[in-house]
């Protein structure tokens, strides 16, 4: 029991990231334990929505290692622009790190109960009409049951956002990726997103959050990393960052966030 | 047809209308409308078929496949449709002429080019002469099937490529993010979302492609033109119902059916234009949630 909570659920070392010239990960390592909620800060284009994509290996870091439950990505040989080479590995690792993006991008084609079902479905291999019960209770969990035959485009963006949680709960996923889970609703509308991560955490589900809500991070985190042009600039428990920021970076960033 | 019909000299006009358009021509006439009918029902899901499988192509991995389909999709719709419905349904002929030449008359000697004369043994010929009129029909109306579907297939392909990358990125990552793999992104995600951006263009076609029918008068096909011109001709008294030139009232009657075609065409694929718009965020699909 105590190797399971004392190993990582995820962990990442030295990931480099650059698009063409431009560097965009610098140096990044951090490792999530099971039940924790870690959060990344920083303002934008600090990396930080790539270093979650990179988690969840939508995006291919050129250098460093991604271990899930301590297996390390595989790569192609070549060195200067390695591949994934293992598709099994990549729906392993996708299949249990669920992302929730800032722009939800639930399935436009698809009902609101048949966007939570169709991934477990059809990637898990799960019986369609057993999900669709569970589908149901997750739909009830984040407050939406009642949209569950509407589509997409006929939601706000919060219930499109608490659908898009339902979705990613529904992979059963060893822990949950969120990208900006909050920024592209209005205050109103996130307060009921914020209400449904904050029960999620409470559950002592593991999860990564990049935002910039800076209430949320400091609610929810079990640590928080402060990213600033593609590195950790500063890093610790909430308190203490939010606190007593050591970094003029981190002051600064912070009194512009509070302002 | 009917007994009355006997001696149309002596029948009473509005007999000599009913007899006269009851004449063994005039079914074969009336039948041409069901060719031209059978020819849109099976072309049209054999060009989307032609088309979707050009696409896949144009997408695929393999080096061969991808050239081969980008050329089909680019250099077909590039010939005039004329020219094309003349050489495809003749190159397969003596293709399908030559194949069969090689294989029951192996021991003929006498080339098959002489001069620019393409002869194979009878026996090769497709299809035989001794083979009733209407193997030779359907022989003719099976190449220019295909004719029509190599044509427009390549425009299909055009429209549904286009169809596949108008699709959101954002919905395909999405897939990948949760396990989806490419096959699975392609059928899941990729084909059921793109028809909202096809059907305007395929609709399009779908009506390019009622107007091309006449074309099947060119390959032999006894289609409506063909009749409409053969039956509508001034007939002189040598023959049993002899009339003055009829031709434009035979081919407003065309013109008539080509337009009921259209405009028949226009409600259905309206009504799939809603249906598929339905709850989706685009403008129409919008409107319809009366945004």
């Amino acid at each position: 029991m105590d190797i399971i909570e004392n190993s990582p659920i995820l962990e990442v070392r030295n990931l480099k990231k650059n698009y063409d010239k431009l560097s965009v990960l610098k140096d990044i390592s951090f490792s999530a334990y099971a039940g924790s909620v870690i959060s990344f800060i920083g303002s934008s284009g600090s990396g930080k929505s790539t270093l979650l994509r990179c988690c969840n290996l939508l995006e291919i870091p050129q250098a460093g290692e991604i271990i899930f439950k301590g297996e390390a990505v595989s790569w192609t040989n070549k060195t200067d622009s390695r591949q994934l080479s293992d598709k099994k590995q990549i729906i392993k690792f996708r299949t249990n790190l669920s992302m929730v993006f800032q722009s939800f991008n639930l399935w436009s084609h698809l009902s609101i109960l048949d966007n939570v079902i169709e991934a477990p479905v059809t990637v898990l291999r799960k019986d369609r009409h057993i999900m669709r019960d569970v589908a149901y209770s997750l739909l009830e969990k984040v407050g939406i049951a009642d949209k569950a035959d509407a589509w997409p485009a006929q939601l706000s963006g919060g219930q499109q956002q608490r659908a898009a949680i339902a979705r990613a709960l529904a992979m059963e996923p060893d822990a949950l990726l969120f990208d900006e889970p909050t920024s592209a609703l209005d205050p109103e509308l996130e307060q009921e997103v914020v209400k449904v991560i904050k029960d999620l955490a409470s559950e002592g589900r593991t999860m990564l959050l990049v935002t910039h809500d800076m209430q949320l991070a400091r609610d929810l985190s079990d640590r928080v990393y402060f990213l600033h042009q593609g590195i950790v600039e500063e890093e610790g428990h909430p308190d203490s960052l939010f606190g007593k920021p050591k970094s003029n970076r981190l002051k600064q960033f912070l009194s512009a966030a509070a302002s | 047809m009917f007994n009355v019909c006997a001696d149309p000299s002596t029948l009473t006009e509005f007999f000599w209308v009913i007899c006269y358009l009851t004449t063994a021509k005039h079914f074969a006439f009336y039948v041409s409308f069901f060719v031209v009918l059978v020819l849109l029902a099976i072309a049209a899901p054999l060009s989307l078929l032609f088309g979707f499988i050009a696409t896949i192509g144009t997408r695929s991995s393999n080096w061969f496949i991808q050239i081969f389909s980008k050329s089909y999709i680019n250099m077909v719709r590039g010939i005039p449709d004329v020219v094309f419905f003349l050489f495809v349904p003749l190159a397969l002929d003596q293709f399908f002429e030559l194949i069969r030449h090689k294989i029951i008359c192996f021991d003929v000697v006498e080339p098959i080019w002489q001069g620019t004369d393409f002869v194979v043994c009878k026996a090769a010929k497709l299809p035989l002469s001794t083979a009733d009129l209407w193997v030779h029909q359907l022989y003719a109306f099976t190449l220019a099937l295909i004719a029509f579907a190599i044509v427009f297939g390549a425009f299909a392909g055009n429209v549904l490529s286009g169809a596949m990358r108008s699709v959101s990125k954002t919905q395909t990552e999405t897939g990948a993010a949760f396990g989806f793999t490419q096959k699975q992104i392609f059928w899941r995600i990729l084909v059921p979302q793109m028809w909202i951006y096809a059907i305007p263009g395929l609709s399009n076609l779908w009506m390019l492609l009622i107007k091309a029918t006449p074309l099947l008068f060119l390959l032999g096909v006894e289609d409506i033109v063909y009749w409409a011109r053969e039956l509508g001709g001034s007939k002189t008294s040598m023959y049993a119902y002899p009339h003055p030139d009829w031709r434009v009232y035979y081919f407003a009657g065309l013109l008539v059916f080509y337009l009921l075609m259209t405009w028949a065409s226009s409600k259905v694929l309206k009504r799939l234009q809603i249906k598929l718009s339905k709850g989706q965020a685009t403008m129409a699909g919008k409107e319809l949630q009366g945004y």
